[in-house]
């Protein structure tokens, strides 16, 4: 279960003509994630969904608001004033706010993240990758390879266990990141835009991978995409962000019983939808700028 | 599963051969050696018809007979020995204290803030500034030797670790985060590897500094180097002498950049292929 509570993110860039200014990538964001279900977060480029992502993940600290785990808060949101800003900056001087500690592995939630590029460790191979990921969540080194070796299986990367990510096509670099996930037996894998980098066929057959693998594993997922025949095809639920600032636009609930049919015309109805949605907020983008 | 595994003793002789290649394939590839052999031909020829004096260029084939003698009946190996025990000490001191800071002040913004500055403003001081005071404070010798030395490949390592570490990509340290790494398990699985490349690099600039520093450094001080056997050909005009040193200068530097590079083939293997 996850809670966002009214999260805003704001960040301050200098224009120009060198004045700073006050940028809001995220307004007021309420959601509820529920366990073991699939939630795609949709949205035109640079509406924050990815900032959002971070924020659940506790990569970045939130302006406002708050985000729970399981009843388990993620990050402080930044302080407000100007004698706290100093306070927290003190306080966190030598050790980021995002670290984990300075000697010990230890994971703050049960979750998994995996991103578009720069997913997997390209220094390691596709078992190492993994076995790493093992060792972080404190894994005994003896179990490290059996557990590894049978994800890899899992993931259809049996052949390539000694292979670094240069060796190993787009796809298959996304299933070893998937498989890297997974092993830990996260209760959450966020993704940001997993496989916008690969082809079409490809796409397709990592989409059809994932599904088995949630079904398998009940895990709860969170995707981010700009691709709404992606989104409608995996999730339970599709939250619609809105052009920056960003803001929940719409949530649509995809009923349409499991497994699905790319060409479901249920699917196909709410992409139209979905089209519409945006196309009107392109021709109406003057009444956002103002 | 193919297995390319080996016995140790082959598979170091097998590097052996892969180094020799790699290191001696471009100066005997046909492309160079149609350059270099009419180079060394008018080397040689141009002095012995007496086109420029004999006496102020040496042909190889008197370099080559000079370098004979000194190595049999000189003390060249001695005053080699000597150069090399100073430049792998300021090196190796160099290289154990420059890339530990470097990655520290690359890692936390809270170290950088108060290290950095000091370097950035003790760096532009040229190293060979440095001698007088050395010879004051440490006497003419060993010590000062090694400190120049070290002065010489100490900031170009510093400063090439400390921005390739700095510029690690985010995200993968995002995504050891997530998994729950801790700083110690970042620096030592993440920073490093991320900036190997330019680690090797510093330390390939670091050699040729420290080369440079090393014949200044015996210039003045001592009576023994490479460095040294150079100002004493200067006060007895013996330039074959001098050209042997400026050769086996050469050479060294030469034979230590093809092994830094090596090594960098060696623990690179993931970038083949990119």
């Amino acid at each position: 279960m996850i809670e966002a509570r009214s999260i805003s993110k704001f960040f301050s860039i200098v224009g120009d003509d060198r004045t700073a200014q006050g940028f809001t990538a995220i307004l007021s964001v309420s959601l509820n994630i529920a366990a073991g279900s699939i939630v795609s977060i949709l949205g035109p480029s640079g509406c924050g969904k990815s900032t959002f992502l971070e924020i659940l993940a506790g990569l970045q600290a939130p302006t406002e608001g708050e985000v729970y785990i399981d009843g388990v808060q993620v990050l402080e949101p930044l302080p407000s004033t100007r004698e706290e800003m100093e306070a927290y900056r003190r306080k966190y001087q030598f050790l980021s706010p995002l670290a984990n500690g300075m000697f010990k592995d230890k994971p703050r939630h049960e979750i998994a993240m995996i991103f578009q590029d720069y997913a997997v460790f390209p220094w390691m191979t596709a078992l190492q990758n993994v076995t790493f990921a093992l060792k972080l969540r404190g894994i005994a080194s003896a179990l490290r390879k059996e557990q590894a070796i049978a994800v890899l299986r899992k993931t259809g990367l049996g052949d390539s266990l000694d292979k670094y990510p240069s060796q190993l096509s787009g796809g298959m670099r996304q299933r070893l990141a998937l498989a890297r996930a997974l092993a830990v037996e996260p209760k959450i894998i966020l993704m940001d835009e997993p496989f916008a980098a690969v082809d079409s066929l490809t796409r397709e057959r990592l989409q059809d991978d994932l599904l088995r693998l949630w079904e398998a594993t009940g895990v709860t997922i969170v995707l981010v995409t700009h691709d709404a025949g992606e989104a409608l095809y995996l999730s339970d639920e599709v939250i619609i962000f809105s052009p920056p600032p960003g803001a929940v636009r719409n949530r649509l609930l995809v009923e349409a019983p499991r497994p699905r049919r790319r060409s479901d015309p249920e699917l196909l109805a709410l992409g139209e939808r979905i089209e519409a949605m945006f196309q009107y907020d392109i021709d109406h983008e003057s009444e956002y700028c103002i | 599963m193919t297995s390319y595994r080996s016995s140790g003793a082959r598979l170091i002789l097998q590097d052996l051969g892969y180094f020799i290649k790699n290191a001696l394939g471009s100066i005997f590839s046909r492309e160079f050696l149609a350059v270099l052999i009419p180079l060394l031909a008018l080397w040689e020829l141009l002095p012995r018809f007496g086109v420029v004096p004999r006496a102020l260029v040496p042909p190889p084939s008197d370099v080559a007979v000079t370098f004979w003698e000194l190595l049999v009946h000189g003390k060249l190996l001695m005053h080699y020995g000597q150069s090399l025990c100073k430049f792998f000490l300021g090196l190796g001191i160099a290289i154990v204290t420059a890339i530990p800071i470097g990655i520290l002040m690359g890692w936390n913004i809270a170290v950088r803030k108060r290290v950095l500055p000091l370097f950035q403003l003790l760096a532009p001081v040229p190293p060979p500034a440095w001698v007088p005071i050395t010879i004051i404070l440490f006497g003419v010798g060993l010590p000062m030797q090694t400190f120049l030395i070290f002065l010489g490949a100490f900031y170009p390592i510093l400063f090439n670790t400390y921005q390739a570490v700095k510029d690690t990509e985010p995200r993968y340290l995002a995504s050891a985060r997530v998994f729950g790494a801790s700083e110690l398990t970042l620096i030592l699985h993440v920073y490093i590897w991320h900036a190997l490349g330019s680690i090797i690099m510093s330390v390939k600039t670091g050699v040729a500094m420290a080369l440079v520093m090393l014949v200044i450094a015996e210039m003045y001080g001592g009576h023994e180097g490479i460095g040294y056997m150079l100002v004493e050909a200067k006060d007895f005009f013996q330039i074959p002498v001098m050209v042997v040193c400026m050769v086996i200068l050469g050479v060294t530097g030469w034979f230590f950049i093809e092994v830094l590079k090596f090594i960098e083939l060696k623990l690179s293997v993931w970038k083949v292929g990119r």
